[in-house]
């Protein structure tokens, strides 16, 4: 509920997340079961929360009223198209404006919301976002963010992640783009994470300023000069999974490759220990015994946890869920969304686009 | 011997009431909480002054009296043992609440007798009570009952409701009495009552309050009479509805919420929101309600009964725009209508948690 009895004091707006109910694997039945546990989730101090999920409205009404959910927290907003995980994002959303994801990003523009979170089609959520939303100033192009495990932790909560971004959103980025996600994704990390002081890289292929693509030492040169903002240098590839950095910036090109190798690599690994286990018994006993590590380890690299990828420089926040979520995973998404507005992320990176004095924006469409 | 002779007074002139309200107390009233031992010894041993009320229901208790002109019985029929009137009537009389009838459960007797299934179980108490309570009213009078999901309150005002109606029998009462584990005398004395009264379609209305947020589906079995409400503002939305409260006073009671629980136009409008889903209220039902507080009239009649709330004014602007907020719902965008047929009681009191059901 959100009418907590505090008698003679008026309720604040709540926290209003809109969230794509038909996009993922497992849409919408997780995505309404993660809805309606996160409605009578009711933290001590927290801001009150509300989520509107949009899709098919009668399929989710009945979904929802097998749940135990709070009515006051909980609306649907009915959108009658889907965007499949297959489709060609741009053709597909073009054919379908009434489509939940397109929906969701016009209501959000509409003031009816404030975040969006998304498991479905990754490049229709994008392409939604850039019709519907505005870029901040500053930002040319807007950058995809992602958590990955490292060795060291940091922050107040001690943060076993480090975040790479872009890894997708903007395929070619020029130094401008290069030291705006720098601040964006320091800001993150600062607000998330509770990191104040995040240390900043740019991923190349060596530690020294002169070293890699033109514009990589441009954005050096830049990010080096910028007041406010811990950077570190150039940090390379093998320093990632090593946490060197608490925030990792790189072309989208770059960082999409980066991520897939170091999920290839994890993948990897777990197979090899498959592989292992059905090898000899002697393996399987030693496997066997590091089973309560390993599984401390799975927890750790569990994507499940992470709450989903935000896409950063745009007037709302997107947190792009993996597509394969289930409820716990949404649940944690819609939790880093909340955060991100409950903890003024966004005025934090138009303060940040501020001090780095960046050109404006694009005319919408070039991103 | 002489019989007086038939009296010519109107029902109204002899104070027989055209509706009875009957709550039950704890977690439908009172934000009650003894789910665990020890907030349940708290409870015990709460004053008047700490006991909380569920948001809005004073204020609905107040407006449901106040419609009835003179004609509205409120009833409180409650689990908590009788030791407790005390605290329990003084807490009402703080909230302003007045009653007609006050029925406590006799837990001291039922443990000093070796009663002790009669302290858990609620269809041998309160099904007696409420036939009871159907002596020296007319089969006009109407009822609408509130409860909540934290035990049998849906069954058993359904079951009343369906006893009054005829449309179940003595044969089916005695078979639910058994499965409930009512005590024989209890059970004889229920059969007993139901017998002396004349059949009628009393209770035209269940609220069951999701105190425990209880999927609504899982009261789909009792039909449409029955409504599961989050809040008291759907109840008085839904009475409103009924014919039984003006939307002045549904207002009231979210002015009451939002003045005093920190409610959000946005949690109200969400409320409104799910009772259409669920078809519970009409989309001319919200349409009425919004004109009434968009207009002049609405402000002219409502802001007098008000008094001087801080931001009435704007409150009454924030809920107008939020109710055409809701948008055009068009048919397709709503749920199935809520399910009609007979109730299989057995069914019901085997789906209950087993205190509520004999081994």
């Amino acid at each position: 509920m959100s009418g907590h009895v505090t008698e003679n004091h008026v309720a604040k707006s709540p926290i209003t997340i809109v969230v794509d109910a038909m996009g993922g694997d497992h849409a919408p039945e997780e995505v309404v079961k993660a809805a309606a546990a996160l409605s009578v989730e009711k933290p001590d101090g927290s801001e009150p929360l509300h989520l509107l999920l949009v899709g098919d409205a009668p399929r989710l009404h009945q979904l929802l009223m097998h749940q135990r959910y709070d009515a006051e927290c909980l609306a649907i907003h009915h959108a009658s198209q889907v965007i499949t995980m297959e489709e060609s994002p741009r053709e597909a959303l073009a054919a379908k404006q009434d489509s939940s994801i397109a929906v969701a990003a016009r209501l959000c523009s509409e003031g009816r919301a404030s975040a969006l979170v998304s498991a479905g089609n990754t490049g229709a959520a994008v392409l939604s976002c850039l019709q519907y939303w505005k870029r901040l100033p500053g930002i040319r192009r807007c950058a995809l963010a992602a958590v990955y495990p490292t060795e060291v932790r940091r922050g107040e909560k001690d943060d076993p992640f480090s975040l790479i971004l872009d890894v997708g959103a903007t395929l070619d980025a020029t130094a401008d783009d290069l030291v705006s996600f720098a601040v964006m994704g320091a800001a993150y990390a600062a607000r998330i994470s509770k990191n104040p002081q995040p240390k900043v890289a740019l991923l190349s292929n060596g530690a020294e300023a002169g070293k890699g693509p033109k514009e990589v030492v441009a954005a050096h040169a830049r990010l080096k000069e910028l007041r406010g903002l811990h950077f570190i240098g150039n940090v390379e590839g093998v320093d990632i999974p090593r946490g060197v950095a608490d925030v990792v910036v790189c072309s989208g090109f770059v960082g999409n490759v980066v991520l897939k190798m170091l999920e290839g690599v994890s993948e990897t690994v777990v197979r090899l220990a498959h592989y292992a286990y059905k090898e000899k018994l002697m393996w399987r006993a030693g496997l066997a015994m590091l089973s309560g590590g390993i599984g401390k380890l799975k927890d750790l690299t569990d994507w499940k946890q992470y709450g989903g990828a935000p896409l950063l420089g745009f007037d709302h926040l997107l947190i792009k869920a993996h597509g394969r979520s289930q409820a716990g995973a949404i649940q944690n998404a819609i939790k880093v969304a909340k955060k991100g507005v409950a903890s003024g992320l966004l005025p934090d990176i138009e303060r940040g686009l501020r001090e780095a004095d960046l050109p404006q924006a694009l005319p919408v469409g070039q991103s | 011997m002489e019989r007086p002779s038939p009296s010519t007074k109107s029902p109204s002139e002899l104070g027989i009431p055209n509706v009875i309200y009957r709550w039950d107390l704890d977690k439908t009233y009172l934000r009650t909480d003894f789910d665990t031992f020890m907030s349940l010894v708290r409870t015990a041993f709460e004053d008047a002054e700490d006991k909380r009320t569920v948001p809005g229901a004073a204020t609905l208790l107040r407006e449901l009296r106040q419609s009835g002109h003179g004609r509205a019985r409120i009833c409180f029929i409650s689990g908590s043992p009788r030791q407790m009137r005390k605290v329990l009537t003084e807490k009402l009389r703080l909230d302003g609440i007045e009653f007609d009838e006050f029925v406590l459960k006799p837990n001291l007797r039922n443990m000093l007798t070796g009663r002790f299934r009669a302290l858990r179980e609620q269809v041998g108490y309160k099904l007696p009570a409420l036939l009871a309570g159907r002596a020296g009213v007319t089969a006009e009078t109407r009822e609408v009952c509130f409860g909540d999901d934290a035990e049998s309150d849906a069954l058993i005002y359904s079951l009343y409701g369906d006893l009054l109606a005829g449309r179940v029998d003595r044969t089916m009462l005695e078979q639910v009495l058994r499965s409930a584990g009512t005590y024989q005398d209890d059970a004889a004395r229920t059969v007993s009552i139901f017998e002396s009264l004349p059949h009628s379609e009393a209770v035209e209305r269940v609220f069951i309050h999701l105190d425990r947020k209880s999927p609504p589906s899982k009261f789909d079995r009792y039909g449409e009479r029955l409504v599961p409400i989050y809040n008291y503002f759907q109840a008085a939305l839904v009475l409103f509805q009924d014919g039984r409260l003006e939307a002045s006073a549904v207002v009231r009671v979210a002015v009451e919420m939002v003045d005093r629980h920190a409610y959000s136009i946005e949690a109200l409008r969400n409320s409104l929101q799910d009772l259409l889903r669920r078809r519970r209220v009409r989309i001319d039902t919200v349409n009425s309600i919004g004109r009434a507080i968009a207009d002049g009239a609405g402000e002219r009649d409502l802001l007098p009964a008000l008094g001087t709330l801080p931001g009435t004014r704007d409150l009454l602007r924030s809920l107008a725009s939020g109710l055409r907020d809701l948008g055009p719902l068009s048919e397709q965008e709503l749920g199935p209508p809520p399910e009609t047929g007979p109730i299989d009681y057995l069914a019901a009191l085997a789906d209950l948690p087993r205190r509520h059901k004999r081994k």
